[in-house]
């Protein structure tokens, strides 16, 4: 399998006046494309940040970063956020849906606003996403008008907009109540094992992990150990 | 085009608060229209006041100057106006120079003239008296004489006077009597008072006596020439343009009305400073209104903005969707505005008083419509470029942990 992600080396140092406090010391990690990995560990682990890192919302103090076969840590903030748009997907523990759109609309939005609107070809894929995760009959909801696990699936749907490399997911189910948070991970491996989607799921739920292919453990700031996924939700 | 989409959808997803701000600049543009109708109109009335009886240019000849001839070159001569009482000063071309000034464009009347100073003798009774002898058929070219006659009528024929009505009254004269003429040059002619009018202004009521050209030449010497060309424009703010354009193609002096008046001109600066002082307010408040009002929406749509930039949607597109909001706003204030006080200031001018004047002189099709449209639509685009640079600026991941 292709590599889609590759970081090394990665710190990340924090300095407020004269303190420094180093949240990740030194990150080695590796995605191969279609892989579904739980990235797990303890609040203050550092998970967050290198998520925010291997997504190009945060600059590491150090280390190289390769997605999808493009170095990445030294693209100036017009590259990121174009790299961003293309490349990368992106779905929330809040769904962060825009309030004034419709669900096809905010499926859209990724790809519409750069091109200066929605054609024919966007809005067809965007139908085609809302009716994988299930809302096809929603389309034309207003986002305020779904339920909270709806609202998710919407963003997820979102996220592969552009088809993207890589689908960083940060605590996905973590609003969400037992069954949405169920049909949520279906969904996402559905979307991994059928459309060889690569995804990144920072996760303190045991569960969640359990549904990855494997889980990479932070601890304190470094990768503690890396292993399969083998508990399913099912094994409950 | 995507931005303006939004910007859209922005506006019309709180439809009270975009209603209350569009009011809000509609009422700044109507104030800024009532002020700059109300300050033209104003303009207007005083100029139409001033110049509906008398010339909006005058031609008269030169003002001659004698220099002393010292012989050396290098010593510099000062020139002195010449006058004199026996040689009287005159434009002898005057039918060739009001052929050049009835070819200029702007040009609506003109009248030549012979004016100078007499007495109108009446038994006992002597008044100095401001004679202006015209072409019978253009009487009314300057001074509106004939709609205004009281008794008598306006045919000067070849002995005919027409005076106003207080020099009349001083003289104890009505319409058909005779009065005698005695000028300043000595001529004197006995003239029938053909007609008595009333203007309103007492300078021509009580002063100013009108006679034929023809019967002015004997009586102040002047065989051939006039002493002066009147001339009325459709504009009279085009008066000085064209005054300094007769000079020069003339050589003569030419005076525009708001040299003769410029207390007048003076007021009417003032008032036009005044009012635009009242009108950059009224832009500044229209400006800080829009800007205050996105800087609010800014901030309330931190995390929608901040997940556009997490899916690397340009800053440049957040500022064209912020700056569109203040282009749609100041667009339709200022239209809402231009209706508004288009509708106020033709309510007003419609009000009259007892005695069928216009308590305001506004003038409705001067409130600067165009101008307060493009000047309130820049004005909110800029008043939401700062709002636009700020939201365009919000830290993705500062959004996202909100």
């Amino acid at each position: 399998m292709s590599s889609v992600l590759q970081a090394r080396g990665v710190v990340m140092t924090f300095r407020n006046g004269d303190e420094e406090t180093e949240v990740l010391r030194g990150i080695d990690v590796d995605l191969a494309a279609g892989e579904l990995v739980a990235l797990v560990g303890a609040s203050g682990s550092g998970k967050s940040t290198l998520l925010s890192i291997l997504g190009l919302l945060l600059r590491p103090t150090a280390g190289d970063i390769e997605i999808a076969g493009q170095r990445v840590d030294d693209l100036n903030e017009k590259a990121r956020a174009a790299f961003r748009n293309q490349r990368l997907g992106f779905v929330f523990q809040f769904h962060h849906l825009l309030p004034d759109f419709t669900a096809m609309e905010n499926v859209a939005f990724p790809a519409a606003a750069p091109a200066g609107g929605i054609s024919p070809e966007m809005r067809k894929r965007a139908l085609s996403l809302l009716d994988r995760v299930g809302l096809a009959d929603r389309a034309n909801f207003p986002a305020t008008r779904l339920s909270g696990g709806q609202k998710q699936r919407v963003a997820i749907a979102r996220a592969l907009m552009n088809r993207p490399d890589l689908v960083i997911a940060d605590e996905p189910t973590g609003n969400l109540d037992l069954r949405s948070a169920g049909q949520v991970l279906d969904l996402m491996g559905e979307v991994n094992r059928e459309d060889r989607a690569t995804f990144l799921i920072c996760t303190h739920d045991e569960h969640v992990a359990a549904r990855c292919d494997r889980r990479i453990q932070l601890v304190d700031g470094r990768v503690q150990a890396e292993g399969d996924g083998s508990i399913s939700l099912t094994d409950r | 085009m995507f931005a303006l989409k939004v910007a859209r959808r922005y506006l019309t997803s709180n439809p009270a608060q975009t209603v209350l701000l569009v009011t809000g600049v509609a009422l700044g543009v109507t104030v800024f229209i009532f002020i700059t109708a109300l300050i033209e109109g104003l303009a207007v009335r005083l100029t139409d006041q001033v110049t509906a009886n008398s010339a909006h240019v005058t031609l008269e000849p030169p003002t001659r100057l004698a220099e002393i001839l010292p012989g050396d070159p290098a010593v510099r001569t000062e020139g002195v106006a010449l006058v004199s009482t026996f040689q009287r000063r005159q434009i002898r071309s005057w039918r060739s120079t009001a052929e050049l000034i009835t070819r200029q464009p702007g040009v609506s009347a003109l009248s030549p003239q012979i004016s100078g100073n007499a007495f109108l003798v009446k038994g006992e009774s002597v008044q100095p008296v401001s004679v202006t002898g015209l072409e019978p058929e253009g009487l009314d070219a300057i001074t509106p004489i004939t709609p205004n006659l009281v008794s008598g009528q306006g045919a000067l024929g070849a002995d005919g006077l027409l005076i106003g009505t207080q020099l009349a009254e001083d003289l104890g004269l009505t319409a058909g009597q005779p009065v005698l003429l005695r000028t300043d040059r000595g001529g004197e002619r006995l003239l029938t008072v053909r007609g008595i009018y009333k203007t309103g202004l007492q300078s021509l009521d009580s002063r100013v006596a009108f006679l034929s050209l023809q019967t002015a030449r004997p009586l102040f010497d002047l065989p051939e020439g006039v002493t002066n060309i009147e001339i009325k424009l459709d504009d009279p703010g085009r008066a000085r343009e064209v005054a300094e354009f007769l000079a020069g193609a003339t050589g003569l002096r030419a005076t525009p009305w708001q040299d003769k008046n410029l207390n007048l001109e003076d007021a009417l600066e003032a008032q036009g400073r005044t009012g635009t002082l009242i009108q950059i307010f009224s832009l500044i408040s229209i400006i800080i209104g829009v800007a205050s009002a996105l800087v609010l929406s800014a901030y309330r749509r931190r995390s929608e903005v901040g997940i556009m930039r997490a899916f690397g949607i340009s800053g440049a597109f957040i500022v064209a969707v912020f700056m569109l909001q203040g282009l749609l706003i100041g667009l339709a204030g200022g239209l809402l505005g231009c209706v508004s006080g288009y509708g106020l200031c033709t309510f007003l001018a419609s009000l009259t008083d007892a005695e069928g004047n216009a308590p305001l002189p506004i003038a409705p099709e001067r409130g600067g419509y165009v101008a307060v449209l493009i000047l309130t639509t820049i004005g909110a685009v800029l008043a939401s470029a700062f709002p636009a640079r700020s939201a365009s600026r919000i830290d993705p991941l500062e959004a996202i942990q909100q």
